[in-house]
């Protein structure tokens, strides 16, 4: 296997692999707020950008693998 | 009636364009679409390049149309508000109540402007970057945000970084401030591991705030640009035609997520100020 055909594998498994882990907690915090929106509407506002602060940390994790593929394709 | 002949009209368009011999073949890459080369050279002061390139350009025209919709917004403010000024102020009511209200305790009035600021611009930048403009190589039209770009969202979140702490030392007091990073009522050693923890978290929510807009960006844009390209990539008419389809959806994925990045930057924001603000423990 030469470097570059290395390169673009490991990059396709660490997005793949990265992927992995803030799907499953994107899936279960979303579904825990919705299960929460759903139980009590009331307080559906705070519970709203309660989910969206989470969402945007979970999902960072997911961007850390995106751009350690991005170095592994351009930079590496 | 009208669309099932649009529908049997394109689809004998693909047709006969399918039966065609293939055109030549033309060379695509996706990472050619984020370079960002010179338009107008400039000496470069200390280690700075003051070249103007794209990237300045969509900032300009960002800086421009916030400009503008302001001065506009406030010539034309009316009691029974038109459709302009009803989205204006729907955005600004989110700005006001859903994020700095909504997570900000003290410190409302202080920072509002900031926060809404970023939210602004932040939303604006994106938004421009669905837009085909000309600034594409050799004056084509093309679509380039200026958010999907790791200098530019860096500086955001530096601002940001800045603000919190300058905002938990003007309230604060400065060692106050910093001794607070570990709550005082923990065991002494507990207590340096804890500050320290949460010195690294520090640096950790400047890279994260900075790497999500940008890797959210541009891996949008990368997809949009395949989608436009599959024709060049697969060189046949059918797949293109179908993939031109789907890149509509994905077009309006992307004008969702443009809308979430701004709002979740600018609550992230308010989030970091207030608990600088407001230290808990």
């Amino acid at each position: 296997m030469d470097a570059n055909a290395a390169k673009l594998l490991g990059a396709g498994i660490a997005m793949g692999v990265g992927a992995l882990g803030p799907g499953i907690g994107l899936g279960m915090l979303l579904g825990k707020a919705f299960e929460s929106i759903a139980r009590q509407p009331e307080v559906s506002g705070d519970i709203r950008t309660s989910m969206f602060i989470g969402i945007g940390v979970t999902e960072a994790v997911a961007l850390y693998a995106f751009v350690v593929a991005l170095i592994l394709i351009f930079v590496a | 009636m009208w669309g099932l002949v649009v529908v049997v009209l394109l689809a004998a368009l693909v047709g006969f364009d399918l039966l065609k011999a293939p055109g030549q073949k033309l060379e695509f890459a996706v990472a050619g679409e984020f370079e960002l080369t010179p338009i107008v050279e400039l000496p470069t002061i200390g280690p700075f390049d003051m070249s103007i390139n794209k990237a300045v350009v969509y900032l300009w025209l960002t800086a421009a149309i916030l400009i503008a919709v302001a001065v506009i917004i406030r010539l034309n403010l009316k009691k029974e508000p038109g459709r302009f000024q009803v989205v204006i102020e729907t955005l600004y009511g989110l700005a006001h109540d859903g994020i700095v209200g909504a997570v900000m305790k003290s410190g409302r009035a202080t920072w509002f402007p900031y926060i809404a600021g970023v939210f602004f611009f932040v939303l604006t930048a994106n938004l421009i970057g669905l837009v085909p403009l000309p600034l594409a190589e050799h004056g084509q039209f093309g679509f380039y945000t200026a958010t999907a770009n790791l200098y530019v969202t860096l500086t955001l979140a530096l601002c940001t970084f800045a603000f919190t702490h300058y905002a938990g030392i003007r309230k604060n007091g400065g060692l106050h401030y910093f001794r607070n990073w570990a709550p005082p009522s923990a065991p002494p050693v507990l207590k340096q591991l804890i500050w320290v923890i949460h010195a690294v978290s520090e640096v950790f929510r400047l890279v994260s705030l900075a790497v999500r807009l940008f890797a959210n960006m541009l891996a949008g844009h990368a997809i949009l640009a395949v989608f436009f390209a599959m024709a060049l990539i697969f060189q046949s008419y059918l797949a293109a035609a179908m993939l031109q389809g789907a890149s509509v959806l994905i077009y309006l994925f992307e004008i969702f997520v443009a809308f979430i990045q701004a709002f979740i930057f600018a609550i992230l924001s308010a989030v970091y100020i207030g608990g600088a603000l407001d230290q808990e423990h």
